[in-house]
């Protein structure tokens, strides 16, 4: 199956199977450096990437609904100006996630920050997230390097570079 | 690696008309809503034995909720996230609960309410509850180029053991939710549906009572692929009994939910799912018995 789409902003055009998952695709095809996971069950939470500006589990997305889409990893992530709020969060709090689950956590930090944004910025479906909300969406990721309270400290100090920001939209 | 995989072929519909003829062409293919259950699977990809897909997701008629008068219908592509957002004085609490005590925002997002129905091996939270509930199914089948449509309960999807009675012609399109509120609901979940099939057990539980007098007590008792009980005798004994209920009368309850696990099922339930039954349904019992007394 030939499917045109976006990842991480350069247009390609992949021919691969229709059921094939976006984790393997991404590992496969396009060698993506921060995607190390092989779990195959949606259960380690280590394959996250935004797919049109919200983050999802890559290895329950198949091939077939990538036709034009637009997929950031974490590699084009980094070279947004919002990947600064998180870095900058992460050294301010002195936690940061290990290694192994650094990207995917960061992504769903962001799709988290996303919210505070559109809860702010007019009349949307997404409220800005509570304190359970936010440790029970990182805690997708299995990998229990952070715990609740530095994963609240990370969100917090994050949102306020955010709101600075004052931006409406990615 | 994937040498000799084949490619299955992907069909868009996006009319119900479009969605019934490719079903009717197609008899083999898989119906694909969400995606979330298919591809958790270990033996999902890769596969030699793939079957063509039917995706349901550019059907408007399956992305509509829709509230008249008398019911709340919600298209069977609607995803849970969206389901949470029709609001408070529209979703019944149960379904409220069950929704936000199902995996994460982020797979939420995903999660589609016919999906979580038409799972084959095994069934999730939400067959329960609205069961409990006291759910209708639109189901239509296709015969040829026609469809036949009927409204079932839907307790008549899935036999005791919670097999899905479905057959491959069949579709469920909509879900029909009455308005009137349960006066107490619980929901409980220990384990993960998907993950733990042998440990997981849920319980939905809506009662409806008045004047502390219960009219109607639905329970369903889910174990993902052993069982989904519906304790309809409950219902008529518990039917006029004044809350709270006596130490006497919940023991009664549980002896006989846990008798009608055992008879229902000629498996070999594991500990860890009777234990975990049995106090799953003391507990909803006395947070009932709480309930009533604050409303004194």
């Amino acid at each position: 199956m030939k499917i045109e789409c976006t990842i991480d902003n350069k247009h390609v055009l992949l021919t691969v199977n229709s059921n094939k998952p976006l984790n393997l695709i991404l590992m496969d095809e396009l060698e993506t450096s921060h995607m190390e996971t092989r779990c195959r069950d949606g259960n380690c939470g280590n394959c996250v990437v935004l797919l049109q500006d919200e983050a999802v589990l890559s290895c329950l997305i198949p091939a077939f609904r990538l036709k034009g889409a637009k997929i950031v990893t974490f590699e084009g992530y980094q070279k947004s100006r919002f990947w600064h709020d998180l870095e900058r969060a992460y050294e301010d709090t002195g936690s940061h996630p290990c290694p192994h689950c650094y990207a995917s956590k960061t992504l769903i930090f962001e799709s988290l920050l996303q919210t505070v944004v559109k809860s702010e910025s007019g009349p949307s479906h997404d409220e800005e997230p509570d304190e359970t909300t936010i440790v029970r969406e990182v805690g997708l990721n299995k990998c229990p390097c952070l715990d609740a309270h530095e994963i609240l400290d990370i969100f917090r100090a994050a949102a306020a570079y955010r709101r600075r920001r004052r931006v409406r939209r990615y | 690696m994937y040498e000799g995989i084949r490619s299955p072929a992907v069909h868009m519909p996006k009319t119900m008309n479009d969605l019934v003829s490719a079903s009717t062409r197609f008899p083999n293919a898989t119906f694909w809503a969400g995606g979330t259950f298919i591809m958790s699977r270990h033996d999902y990809y890769p596969t030699r034995e793939s079957n063509d897909i039917i995706s349901l997701g550019e059907v408007p008629e399956l992305k509509r909720i829709n509230r008249t008068d008398r019911y709340l219908e919600i298209g069977s592509m609607v995803t849970f996230e969206q389901m949470l957002t029709v609001g408070k004085q529209v979703l019944p609490g149960l379904l409220q609960t069950t929704l936000e005590g199902t995996a994460t925002k982020i797979i939420r997002k995903q999660m589609t309410i016919g999906g979580a129905i038409c799972t084959p091996q095994s069934r999730l939270s939400l067959p329960g509850t609205l069961s409990a509930l006291q759910a209708e199914i639109e189901v239509k089948t296709c015969l040829g180029q026609k469809t036949e449509t009927r409204w079932i309960d839907i307790n008549r999807l899935y036999d005791r053991h919670g097999t899905l009675q479905l057959k491959k012609n069949d579709l469920v399109t909509r879900i029909r939710l009455g308005f009137e509120r349960e006066n107490f609901s619980s929901f409980i979940c220990a384990g993960n549906p998907m993950i733990n099939l042998e440990e997981t057990v849920m319980l939905s539980f809506a009662c409806f009572y008045n004047q502390a007098v219960i009219n109607r007590f639905r329970m369903c008792l889910t174990f993902p692929t052993t069982m989904f009980l519906i304790p309809h005798e409950i219902d008529m004994m518990m039917h006029g009994t004044m809350l709270p209920l006596s130490t006497q009368q919940i023991d009664r309850v549980v002896r006989s939910i846990m008798e009608g696990v055992f008879s229902s099922n000629e498996h070999e339930i594991p500990a860890i799912q009777l234990e975990r039954a049995r106090r799953f349904v003391e507990s909803a019992m006395h947070e009932l018995n709480a309930q009533s007394l604050s409303e004194r």
